[in-house]
């Protein structure tokens, strides 16, 4: 094949797998030499039409319903998709929220919060709903590849990259895996 | 005639031979092959819980427990083919998916022995969902909280606090997917038994049950850059051997060190493996001198030093020698001890040299007069061997738990009996009579058992004792005493406080009414107020007369420990002072009668040789930490307040 195509998402996440992924400085220079990374949140994109990708890459868990759907748009779209980081693979510190009722959240988030009066509960129809429990991506998708870490070393997504590029299904080695 | 008999069997192809009774797994062991384990803890009980060491036996269909599988001649093993790595992937991912095991906010992490797991086996994702149950956090107790949403029903904490401290608090509750771990009959750990030994969070695989203090702290980093030093804990005299993990000068944790072949079976009480954690108490950093309103000024060391050996030398120029005195506490080290002992008898020929619990060495040496210097206490191991123990006038589980938790132990193992005489009954339910008794009445109690319990005569009791101490509890005790074959005695501050050593004499009296131990040794121990009064005693730092008895002391230097208790007869008589200059650790306006104040490092920052309290030996304790910025080493100062002439 040409240079792979590579496609990067972040859904409930906070961005640090990217930032992660940015610390590996000038080796990034090697990275994109050797794929096409297309469309990323750190570059600017204004939607969510992928092309046709060799790879897809998402950060992030599944927390509310346009994560959803972002998340099977971009699934349809790559022949490979990897996850970086806990909340991608494992759901993450999201999971702190699964507990509790969606309502009782926005509750204690926007009318009963200390430094509140007269909160209202956020409802418009171009905020995206809270799903009832948040997800790991394997979850909602198929996901092929996994780089657990909090975030993952920038040497493990390198690692992870290069197999891909390779060829071959990543297998991280020991002192590469990580979960925090 | 025992014979050692020899089980031969294969395990991966391998021919191995291990003794009749060994488990798969330590026969693995024995031979160096690697089966994962996670419930399974080598001092305690195998349990056979977790399923993750399962192994394949003669190819059958079910996989076996290598930890709780004793081998059998001819057995063939396998511990590594693809249905059993199968096999173990999937039972770790079901404990992952079980409960909430999310390690990117979990202090626990890269100190778990389940996540370790995962990375040993590689697992990167989960193929199951999580289950999502919540379960409570119980942050009830001082010490330990335990968050079971993290636990994995490993059950070592059930069989540590059990068999190692035996103290059995912890059990499994509920079934199925609502098992959790059950303090006494579902309490809350505050509200429970437990006496905060902290073995459940030293054997906890995960971070499920966790130490309250500085589990959470900023310095901590990495696990892999922590220092670990081997050491003893000095606090009570039976300096239980501990492990300090120390990170840029600050303590991390501290573990007891198992295995241990000492009674106490490797445990620490709350004193050694939590108050060095908790302090929080202001330290005194600079030296201090009371000013003319009651308040106190910062001094250099240096005038500090110059005005500590002027006070000194003004004192004894007016007076004499026989007017300074040397006070210190036996919390501090025999190479402390000495030097300060040297500083005050050879520098500044002080007339009056103590120690601050000298009031117990006088009662104990009065007692044992006429026994002399055969005088040889049991050591503490006795106390899980006896059929019968008899706690006088101490509370064990403030001054030496671990000798509380020796006590429960020979009531789980050996059925002995307990009885307490004292003011409260610390042993709790565990105590088999309890009579509740006043300082001043222990000794006139004590007559009384004598005279019941050693009676030979057919002689009957005064009216006298009918009237005082006739009770069921009373005859309980009685009953108690005449049929144990092996009874140890336990003494504690309510008789050797006392200035009247008749108290004492009586406990002595009743110990020797079922003869000695091997050796000559007695079936008494007497327990010390002090990490090292062993020491201090054994060095002739303790007077042979009290204070009150030595009137010509106008001036003098006191040594404190940590924040030692001062006696209200004491600090009044240390208040009519003309010189009084303290050595201590800590700030405290308590210490009003001084007129200069000194820092000095705490035991952490010094180390030291402490005598065993059961006379037994000594051992040396490590510094594990540098003070904090300023303070200066004990021999220092006391090198620099010598007199000068």
């Amino acid at each position: 094949m040409g240079k792979p195509k590579v496609a990067t998402v972040w859904l409930e996440g906070c961005s640090g797998c990217h930032m992660s992924f940015l610390d590996l400085d000038e080796n990034l220079l090697g990275i994109l030499e050797a794929v096409d990374l297309t469309f990323t949140p750190i570059t600017d994109f204004k939607d969510y039409e992928f092309p046709e990708l060799d790879l897809g890459i998402v950060e992030g868990a599944v927390a509310n319903e346009e994560q959803v759907e972002i998340i099977h748009k971009l699934r349809e779209k790559c022949k490979f998709l990897m996850a970086w980081g806990d909340c991608a693979v494992f759901g993450g510190i999201n999971m702190l929220r699964n507990p509790f009722q969606v309502e009782e959240l926005l509750r204690r988030g926007y009318v009963e919060t200390e430094s509140v009066v007269g909160g209202v509960l956020p409802a418009h129809e171009d905020l995206p709903a809270l799903l009832p429990k948040v997800l790991a991506v394997n979850e909602v998708v198929t996901v092929d590849i996994y780089v657990p870490g909090c975030p993952p070393s920038p040497d493990s997504i390198a690692y992870a990259l290069k197999e891909v590029v390779a060829g071959r299904t990543p297998q991280l080695p020991a002192g590469m895996l990580h979960f925090d | 005639m025992e014979q050692k008999v020899e089980i031969s069997f294969k395990i991966d192809g391998k021919e191995v031979k291990v003794p009749e009774g060994a488990t798969i797994l330590e026969a693995a062991r024995q031979h160096g092959i690697h089966i994962p384990t996670l419930c399974h803890h080598p001092d305690l009980s195998p349990y056979g819980g977790c399923r993750l060491c399962v192994v394949e036996v003669d190819g059958g269909p079910k996989l076996a427990a290598s930890c709780v599988t004793p081998v059998r001649n001819g057995m063939e093993v396998a511990t590594n083919n693809e249905r059993i790595l199968e096999a173990r992937r999937t039972i770790l991912e079901f404990l992952f998916a079980e409960r909430n095991h999310y390690c990117m906010f979990c202090a626990q992490s890269g100190d778990c022995e389940l996540q370790n797991l995962a990375y040993e086996f590689q697992m990167d994702h989960l193929t199951v969902p999580v289950l999502g149950q919540e379960f409570p956090v119980d942050t009830s107790h001082e010490d330990i909280v335990i968050d079971h949403n993290r636990c994995v029903l490993c059950g070592r904490c059930v069989r540590a606090c059990r068999e190692l401290a035996g103290n059995a608090v912890l059990d499994f509750q509920n079934r199925g997917g609502r098992t959790m771990i059950g303090v006494d009959l579902s309490q809350n750990l505050g509200e429970s038994s437990c006496v905060s030994c902290g073995l459940c969070i030293q054997v906890c695989p995960t971070g499920a049950i966790f130490n309250r203090h500085r589990t959470h702290y900023a310095v901590k980093g990495k696990v892999k850059d922590w220092q670990m030093v081997e050491s003893f804990c000095p606090e009570c005299g039976l300096l239980c051997p501990s492990i300090y993990y120390v990170k840029a000068n600050n303590l991390i944790k501290i573990d007891g060190r198992l295995p241990s072949d000492m009674p106490d079976r490797g445990q620490l009480c709350r004193k050694g493996r939590f108050e060095p954690l908790k302090t929080s108490k202001p330290r005194l950093t600079r030296p201090l001198e009371r000013d003319g309103d009651g308040g106190w000024r910062e001094l250099t060391w240096e005038e500090a030093f110059a005005r500590v050996i002027k006070g000194l030398a003004d004192v004894r120029e007016a007076y004499g020698g026989q007017a300074l005195m040397g006070l210190i506490s036996s919390g501090c080290s025999s190479e402390e001890l000495g030097a300060f002992r040297y500083l005050m008898v050879k520098g500044w020929q002080a007339g009056y040299l103590d120690t601050l619990d000298g009031g117990h060495f006088r009662t104990l040496i009065a007692a044992t007069e006429g026994v002399g210097s055969n005088f040889k206490e049991a050591p503490w191991g006795a106390i899980t061997e006896a059929d019968l123990v008899l706690q006088i006038g101490a509370d064990t589980s403030k001054s030496h738990p671990i000798i509380g938790a020796l006590i429960r132990r020979a009531i789980l193992e050996n059925k002995a009996k307990t009885a307490v005489m004292g003011t409260e009954n610390t042993l709790g339910e565990w105590a088999g009579e309890f009579l509740e008794v006043s300082q001043e009445d222990l000794p006139s109690l004590l007559q009384a058992l004598l005279i019941e319990a050693g009676r030979r005569s057919k002689g009957k009791p005064s009216k006298d004792f009918y009237r005082r101490w006739a009770s069921k509890a009373f005859t309980g005790l009685v009953n108690l005493f005449n049929q144990a074959d092996n009874p140890i005695v336990i003494v504690g501050q309510d008789l050797t406080g006392r200035p009247d050593p008749s108290g004492l004499q009586l406990a002595f009296d009743l110990a020797d009414l079922k003869g000695r131990l091997p050796g000559g040794v007695w079936r008494l121990v007497v327990l010390k107020p002090a990490g090292n009064s062993a020491g201090a005693w054994n060095l002739g730092l303790a007077a042979r007369q009290g204070l009150n008895g030595h009137k010509p002391v106008k001036g003098g230097l006191l040594c404190l420990a940590a924040e030692d208790d001062l006696e209200p007869g004491l600090k009044e008589r240390l208040s009519g002072l003309e010189f009084l200059a303290v050595l201590t650790p800590y700030f405290t306006d308590e210490l009003r009668a001084a007129k200069i104040l000194i820092p000095k490092p705490i035991w952490l920052e010094t180390g030291g040789t402490y005598a065993l309290a059961d006379g037994s030996g000594s051992r040396f304790v490590k510094r594990i930490l540098e003070p904090p910025q300023g303070i200066r080493p004990v021999e220092q100062i006391l090198a620099a307040i010598g007199p000068r002439d």
